[in-house]
């Protein structure tokens, strides 16, 4: 759909007496003949030939909406906008509070259990134990035990590790690639790589 | 003030009180002052190593319990003026010690030396806490296998949320001592790599020390191995020593046991 949209300026008068309407408006002709006549009240035969005559557009009782001020409208607009951010910090600050983020080791004997998401940014080591009920996203080596309840769970490869995700053990041999996914579809583990194996020329 | 060290492993036997014993000589080698504590109590070895047994008279909890002076309870070492050793009581056990005793011990043998250094008894239970509660830093004696490699990441980890520095949210320092390396092993690929090692402890390295006959016998005549000029041992305590003490001592690669570039080239080719 093509339009254009522009501004017309409006001359919203109620006609009281008719012979000083139309002096007035034969003294302003110059101003009015671009103007929009808007006439209030009652709107007689002899202004309505003197109009047409003039050749001035006019509308009668018609209600025109009237453009508010723009610092109004700017205001408003923020308004909305701030609405719309109010629900983006809403959305972050509920995966903030769902997402932990640990970047210090996971030494023998430490057990961390977390409600939510994980992103583990350094070594599990033997021994250790990592749980969730949400995802798990690790960068570094896993050596210890990893218990995942969330819908994926991402790793490298990790022949040491003992993983139970969603309560069943994930074979060390089937992480091969630098990064992989595990996830459960239909009752079924399935991995796919995320990262693939860097190739090593030496 | 000076500067208190914990010798810690969590697995017995991978050579925690003969590290001591001989990084304790080899600091008071380098004229420092130094007292090494043995904190096994009811299990006391340091004395026997140190060839002081017949010398102990007072022991530490004596002097906590202050049946004794310090004074009293110290032994100067036979073979250095600078060092000096503290014995653990052999007929208590380790749940006579408590962390007011062991900070008022630890402070007043701070003031007097120059290094203060604890041989902290295996395992992780209370007689380990307390050993490492005031202690500025730990220095991790492994042996090249998976149960030491283990056993001291879980020693690490209790000493991080354990030791009153980290409470007071400074870092203890920790640095890793690997003993018992047979190079030949590691180059076979039985024996894990220090690299490993350090990638799985991630802490620094203090040392590395290969393995040696020389050690045991030098255990049962009380003389530690760093006297022997001879022993590779001993000479990696000593270069041990000497990083304690602020010296720049390059980190030998004792694993690949070729001495000089062209035993380095010979390795590559073969």
């Amino acid at each position: 759909m093509k339009g254009n949209q522009f501004s017309v300026k409006v001359y919203e008068t109620v006609v009281e007496n008719e012979e000083q309407f139309i002096s007035f408006f034969d003294n302003n002709y110059t101003l009015f003949k671009d103007h929009l006549i808007s006439i209030r009240g009652h709107l007689s035969k002899e202004i309505r030939d003197y109009l047409k005559s003039k050749e001035l557009n006019y509308v009668h009782n018609k209600t025109i909406p009237r453009s508010r001020p723009r610092k109004e409208v700017e205001n408003e607009l923020i308004k909305e906008s701030i609405e719309i951010k109010e629900d983006l910090a809403k959305l972050s600050e509920q995966v903030k509070n769902n997402l932990t983020v640990l970047d210090t080791i996971v030494r023998s004997g430490r057990e961390i259990k977390i409600e939510g998401d994980l992103l583990l940014l350094n070594r599990v080591n033997s021994g250790a134990t990592i749980e969730t009920s949400g995802n798990i996203i690790m960068t570094d080596a896993v050596e210890g035990n990893v218990r995942c309840h969330g819908s994926f769970l991402m790793m490298g490869p990790s022949p040491k590790a003992n993983i139970i995700f969603n309560g069943i053990v994930v074979e060390n041999d089937l992480l091969k690639d630098k990064l992989n996914k595990i996830e459960l579809i239909n009752h079924r583990i399935v991995i796919t790589p995320v990262l693939k194996k860097e190739k090593s020329w030496v | 003030m000076g500067l208190v060290i914990a010798v810690i492993s969590g697995k017995g036997g991978v050579g925690k009180t003969t590290a001591t014993a001989n990084i304790g000589l080899g600091i008071a080698q380098n004229n420092k002052r130094c007292v090494v504590v043995d904190f096994d109590i009811g299990q006391r070895n340091l004395d026997m190593i140190l060839g002081l047994e017949n010398r102990v008279v007072y022991d530490l909890v004596q002097v906590m319990d202050k049946e004794a002076t310090l004074r009293q309870a110290l032994i100067r070492s036979k073979v250095d003026e600078n060092m000096f050793f503290l014995a653990a009581s052999q007929t208590k056990d380790k749940t006579v010690l408590t962390s007011a005793k062991v900070q008022k011990l630890v402070a007043n043998l701070k003031k007097e030396f120059d290094f203060v250094i604890l041989d902290a008894p295996a395992g992780i239970e209370s007689g380990y806490e307390h050993t490492i509660e005031f202690a500025d830093v730990a220095i991790v004696v492994v042996n090249p296998e998976v149960s030491s490699i283990r056993d001291a990441d879980r020693a690490i980890g209790i000493l991080d949320s354990k030791s009153q520095k980290v409470k007071e949210g400074h870092e203890v320092g920790k640095y890793l001592i690997i003993n018992r390396i047979v190079p030949a092993m590691v180059k076979s690929g039985e024996m894990l790599r220090s690299q490993d090692i350090l990638e799985i402890l991630s802490i620094n390295l203090l040392g590395k020390v290969p393995e040696d006959r020389g050690v045991i016998d030098a255990s049962n005549q009380g003389r530690p191995i760093i006297l022997d000029k001879n022993s590779q041992a001993g000479q990696a305590y000593k270069r041990i020593a000497g990083r304690l003490c602020g010296q720049e001592v390059p980190m030998l690669d004792i694993e690949s046991n070729e001495k000089g570039i062209f035993g380095k080239l010979a390795g590559m080719f073969s």
